[in-house]
């Protein structure tokens, strides 16, 4: 090929890329998409190097995809002036975070440790996954993959095409559900309308999901076949849980002794998913027992008037109007209640 | 740094600008150097006091060598580079797998020892730069080349950052001349080196890491009887996947190289067309092969003593080269299964030489079948444990009758797809090279190509996987 052609083959790449793209893009702008960061180990390591501020600057959330949700980090920086680091990881443990902190030496600041019953009272490998990989990212990062997030973020900051999870490849022939062989398990889709995550890594329903009930069925939907999976397990009790219990306070322990605050929440769930983990976790027996043995503070949402009965679009995490609720009740009850001085 | 990030791509488009100032050739050599370094040191700075050792122990020591003519003073200068190189390869890479071997050794002649696992890690490249740099000193022992002249040029052969982590391993001949005189790149170089980068991140980023990670770590990392089709699958997806990173990553290695002006050799020929093992083995990773075939092979003897000596020299090589990949029993046994292949073909060829019977059985039957046992090669790659590697080979031959299904239908079809498209594509371009094919092409047609494959890379939104020749 000579010289003349390879140029016209080169511009006509060129061509090509930046038209698919731009229309690519003005077509998911069109339809409500906004700009989101994928949440993973990457926006998670970033998160994690927060940790260090001291109290009066910062507090940091570990938990599962409901501190996620719940706490409006927006609002909590506003009325506080003191940072969020948003450590929550969805459909995960929150332990291997806990112990993580635990560990580390250097961290002696605020933590807020959300629970979700069948998540934390639990030692699924499953569960651990997610975090065991942001925890080993975050240790051997180079400063390549440093640099790279801060690239990552301006152009994750402009394009909504960049959206691993609803927009890439994989995620539009996972669309294409085929019929699997009896017995293998495939992970559902949630509609892209569920949630945009911020920088500040907090997850944000987007309105057209808050308004639509068809799409909230989907996610209920998807929240029932869980629940189906795990109906056949018993819920850690007897001696596991005697031994889970202690685990946690041996890790609060260390926190506290380093002159670290630990408290406790539990965030809102409805519906039949609700009466679902309160039946499988009674709270007397799983999250008051926590609280006792470890000596830390908690605030359980059903405790709250502006809390107790907030219902949640698929019943398990808040929209964004009544996360800012909530999150204004937790300032309340940490500063009124529980003494922490935010 | 990898390729496949966005760092590279802002540091590739500061390194292109720099080359293409007018610079002398003196400070956009050093200026190359530089970049190398700032590449290598983006992923552990302190690992760059091992590359400078290894770069200035060799250099003198090449040096030194290349006048000596006294013997034994030859022999100890070469003594103190193959220690000062290999010491380095066998402490990081090896050194926790050596304790391990040793701690079962005592153990099991009744000796109670058990010291704390050292924490060791791997330099990136090490197994790489250690290569290159063993094989100018072998060459400055047996004056096959000249020693290079200036320490800048013999730092830039070793530390050249496209070839760096990864390979293709070079040689001093292939590289050092190409430093003394200035090179840049002409507009058709840059555009062909951009395409191959392209394809490059292509085959790593959208086939490797998008379509084909998820089916081989869902087979591997499951410690239960599979099913025949999905272990099979399994197989099959790190069988592409391995050949689309590694491939991928000399592609891109070579598309970098092209851009500054620079030639590196080829490191694959579309090995899954290869009909036998001396073939797959002159398609793979070609400069590992070749330099295992001159450094290691032929100072053994080669095939100069005799069909026994051939055949151990074949074994011992295979072995190595298997051990060469990483720090653990199951890869010594992947190169041992190789070694034993083409023991049975050489003496296949032995006898069929001595009948004069010309095989009957059509090339592309044979070229399957080859595909068909280095797969059973690469289980003992991809497994941990020779534990795992034994209950994927029983599912695969269907000796698991209850083995679970684990993969699902679109992974299934993923991985079918690619593997056929791939073994067909080889097969149909296993004596051309990517680079003699784009001329026949029209000029659409290879731009909609290059934007398809674009696009593709844009859409998969894989960036940052590490490559796995990485850890080796």
């Amino acid at each position: 090929m000579d010289s003349n052609s390879l140029k016209k083959a080169l511009l006509l790449m060129l061509l090509i890329v930046t038209v698919a793209l731009v229309s690519w893009e003005i077509r998911l702008r069109k339809i409500g998409v906004r700009p989101t960061f994928d949440t993973g180990k990457v926006l998670w390591s970033d998160k994690r190097a927060m940790v260090y501020e001291p109290q009066d600057k910062a507090t940091v959330f570990i938990g599962s995809s409901r501190i996620h949700f719940d706490l409006d980090i927006p609002t909590w920086q506003t009325i506080t002036g003191n940072k969020v680091v948003q450590l929550g990881i969805d459909g995960s443990s929150p332990m291997p975070v806990l112990n993580n902190l635990a560990d580390d030496p250097d961290f002696k600041g605020n933590l807020i440790v959300d629970i979700t019953e069948g998540l934390f009272f639990s030692t699924s490998p499953f569960n651990m996954e997610e975090p065991n990989n942001g925890i080993n990212y975050y240790k051997d990062r180079t400063y390549a993959q440093r640099a790279s997030f801060v690239i990552n973020k301006a152009l994750e900051s402009r394009l909504v095409f960049l959206d691993k999870e609803n927009f890439s490849m994989n995620a539009y022939l996972a669309e294409l559900r085929l019929k699997n062989r009896p017995k293998v398990f495939e992970m559902p889709i949630w509609p892209w309308q569920f949630s945009g995550i911020s920088f500040e890594n907090q997850a944000i329903m987007y309105p057209v999901f808050v308004n639509d009930t068809n799409l909230q069925i989907k996610v209920r939907n998807i929240w029932a076949m869980f629940a189906k999976m795990e109906e056949k397990d018993i819920p850690m009790h007897g001696k596991q849980l005697d031994s889970f219990v202690n685990v946690v306070k041996v890790s609060v322990d260390k926190i506290k002794a380093r002159g670290g605050n630990v408290f406790f929440t539990r965030t809102p769930s409805s519906g039949p998913y609700l009466m679902g983990e309160l039946k499988g976790f009674p709270r007397d027996k799983y999250y008051e027992r926590i609280l006792a043995s470890t000596g830390c503070q908690g605030m359980h949402f059903q405790d709250y008037a502006i809390t107790k009965n907030m219902q949640c679009p698929e019943w398990s995490h808040l929209d964004q109007a009544q996360a800012i609720i909530f999150t204004k009740e937790l300032i309340r009850v940490l500063r009124e209640e529980k003494g922490w001085k935010l | 740094m990898i390729f496949n990030s966005y760092t590279f791509v802002v540091f590739f488009i500061i390194v292109m600008i720099l080359h293409n100032l007018p610079f002398s050739w003196k400070t956009k050599k050093i200026n190359l150097l530089i970049a190398s370094y700032i590449f290598y040191a983006a992923w552990n700075p302190v690992f760059i006091l091992l590359l400078w050792l290894s770069t200035i122990i060799d250099f003198y020591v090449g040096k030194a060598l290349y006048v000596q003519d006294d013997k034994r003073k030859k022999k100890i200068l070469l003594v103190v580079s193959l220690i000062g190189n290999l010491c380095m390869l066998i402490f990081f890479k090896y050194g926790t797998f050596l304790l391990d071997n040793f701690v079962t050794l005592v153990n099991a002649i009744g000796l109670d020892f058990h010291p704390a696992k050292p924490n060791i890690i791997l330099p990136a490249g090490i197994s790489f730069y250690t290569f290159t740099t063993l094989c100018y000193t072998i060459d400055m022992y047996k004056k096959e080349s000249a020693p290079v002249k200036s320490l800048l040029d013999f730092s830039l052969f070793v530390t050249f950052f496209p070839h760096l982590v990864a390979g293709p391993i070079v040689r001093p001949p292939q590289l050092v001349p190409q430093f003394e005189n200035e090179r840049k790149a002409s507009q058709d170089q840059i555009i062909q080196g951009l395409f191959l980068l392209s394809l490059g991140l292509f085959m790593k980023v959208v086939l490797a890491d998008s379509m084909l990670s998820v089916a081989a770590n869902t087979v591997f990392n499951s410690n239960q009887p599979l099913a025949s089709l999905d272990a099979w699958m399994g197989v099959l997806a790190f069988s592409g996947q391995i050949f689309f990173d590694f491939a991928g990553y000399s592609t891109c290695a070579i598309g970098v190289a092209a851009c500054l002006g620079f030639a590196l050799p080829q490191n694959f020929l579309y090995p899954y067309a290869a009909i036998g093992f001396s073939d797959f083995w002159r398609r793979w990773h070609i400069t590992l092969s070749a330099w295992l075939r001159d450094y290691l092979y032929i100072p053994l003897g080669g095939n100069r003593n005799g069909k026994w000596k051939t055949y151990r020299n074949l074994m011992i090589t295979m072995l190595l080269g298997g051990l060469w990949h990483g720090a653990n029993w199951t890869f010594v046994a992947w190169g041992g299964l190789h070694g034993f292949y083409l023991w049975v073909e050489k003496a296949i060829l032995d006898a069929r030489k001595e009948t004069s019977k010309p095989s009957f059985i059509p090339k592309f039957i044979l070229a399957m079948a080859t595909f068909f046992l280095v797969n059973v090669t690469w289980v003992f790659f991809r497994a941990g444990t020779f534990t795992q590697a034994g209950s994927i080979l029983q599912s695969m031959f269907g000796m698991m009758p209850n083995g679970n299904a684990i993969l699902t239908t679109l992974t299934i079809w993923k991985v079918g797809l690619i593997v056929v498209g791939m073994v067909l594509a080889q097969w149909l371009m296993r004596n051309k090279l990517v680079l003699q094919v784009i001329p026949k092409l029209s000029w659409w047609a290879f731009g909609s190509i290059w934007a398809v494959m674009l696009l593709l890379l844009i859409w998969s939104q894989e960036s940052g996987s590490s490559f796995i020749y990485f850890q080796f």
